[in-house]
């Protein structure tokens, strides 16, 4: 699957393409809903490392728009909750990814996205 | 299945990517579905390590293969997240609902890093850096993933096939024949292991790859037709896995030991410590965990 706590970890590695290379940009996907279990420990303790902008960003190219511009300094449940359909609930089934910086894509199919690079792109 | 184990020694040669691609990348694709029927338990090691993360951990499992570490730990569901990754793509699709869940999974090599560098808090390689063909790769492989965790507090566990074989293990592997006998450096020796698959989970005859073989037919044991398929290892010696580790580190420029809060020389230092080493059930095991003062 590629939710958007993978998306937040993932950056474009081709040679030589080291700067603006995150966050990559979704393009032609499709999208699943699915529920996931709620688990607001996981959550506090993964919020300081999310990377927020990304976060937002690639939130609202899938059409969600309940997270806030800013991180939030008070944490309630509702925050949490939108944090969690953000992070987990949201797939890319199909589609891709394109880097910000060179353009590369890695396609999406099944859920499953492509990270490998031909021999002559590898750093 | 007595034939898987008859391990014999190789000698690798050509590019070794494509070599992998052959002996490795092209058999798991083959024998997922077989292969991961036999594969669940997890090594208690590995379940000891995930169990001792704390709540809110990100991780990568570099070489996941069906994906049977990434619902641990099993006495608290849902507290860390794993991402697997995996060059087999059959093994992803089986790795995506691994534990009877949805899971992350993304189709690379261990020896990219296509991840913001230190994203993730841990790492774990189980069973899947002894199968790249040359020391070099491998040292890149433990630099990967030495590159995706945290530099502050990332913790890495690998774990590799030993030349020393639990005395239950059947297995009779060729003794070590180190090409460089000057080198004092521990070195292990690379091997094809078989896997057998019988006739009735075996995949169609025009998908078959370049490493493939007909079984022999006099093995009275062997179903008519069975297909083995060679797979490439390269079984650690003792004390080498520690050394490749050591290596990767210090071709990173960090420092490899425990860090020394006391010392005020170590201001403004990067490195890695090895937490713990050993062997389990046939294994060779390295935990590292980085460090920045
Ligand atoms: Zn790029």
């Amino acid at each position: 699957m590629v939710r958007l706590i993978t998306h937040n970890l993932l950056a474009c590695h081709v040679k030589g393409c080291n700067t603006n290379n995150f966050p990559l940009q979704f393009q032609d996907v499709q999208i699943e809903l699915r529920e996931a279990d709620f688990n607001a420990d996981f959550l506090r303790g993964f919020l300081p490392k999310i990377e927020w902008n990304a976060l937002v960003d690639a939130a609202r190219q899938l059409g969600d728009t309940s997270l806030p511009q800013e991180q939030p300094t008070m944490i309630d449940d509702d925050f949490l909750k939108a944090l969690h359909h953000v992070l987990l609930e949201i797939h890319v089934e199909e589609g891709a990814m394109v880097c910000p910086n060179c353009k590369h894509v890695y396609p999406i199919a099944s859920g499953i996205p492509n990270m490998l690079l031909a021999e002559h792109e590898i750093g | 299945m007595s034939i898987s184990n008859s391990v014999r020694a190789v000698s690798v040669s050509g590019n070794p990517r494509e070599y992998e691609d052959v002996h490795v990348h092209a058999v798991y694709d083959e024998i997922a579905s077989h292969f991961s029927s036999t594969r669940y338990k997890p090594w208690p090691i590995i379940a000891e390590f995930l169990s001792s993360l704390p709540t809110g951990w990100v991780g990568l499992d570099s070489g996941a293969g069906n994906g049977k570490y990434l619902p641990l730990p099993y006495d608290r569901p849902g507290q860390l997240w794993t991402i697997g990754l995996d060059r087999s793509r059959n093994l992803l699709r089986i790795a995506q609902g691994a534990g009877g869940e949805l899971r992350e999974v993304v189709w690379g090599d261990v020896l990219d890093v296509p991840w913001r560098h230190g994203a993730f808090d841990y790492a774990i390689s189980i069973a899947t850096i002894h199968h790249l063909s040359t020391s070099a790769r491998r040292r890149d492989a433990v630099k990967s993933l030495l590159h995706s965790i945290s530099p502050d507090h990332g913790r890495a566990l690998i774990y590799v096939w030993a030349v020393e074989q639990d005395s239950k293990s059947k297995r009779v592997i060729p003794s070590a024949q180190p090409e460089d006998q000057s080198s004092t450096e521990p070195q292990g020796v690379d091997v094809f292991v078989p896997w057998v698959l019988s006739d009735r989970t075996a995949a169609p005859e025009e998908k078959r790859p370049a490493g493939q073989h007909e079984a022999a037919r006099s093995e009275d044991e062997l179903k008519p037709k069975a297909k083995v398929y060679d797979r490439f290892y390269h079984m650690f010696a003792k004390g080498e896995l520690e050394q490749l580790a050591t290596d990767a580190a210090q071709a990173m420029g960090l420092y490899v030991g425990p860090r020394d809060t006391d010392s005020m020389a170590m201001e403004g230092m990067s490195g890695v410590e090895v937490c713990q080493s050993g062997w389990e059930r046939s294994n060779y095991y390295v935990e590292l965990r980085r460090w920045r003062t």
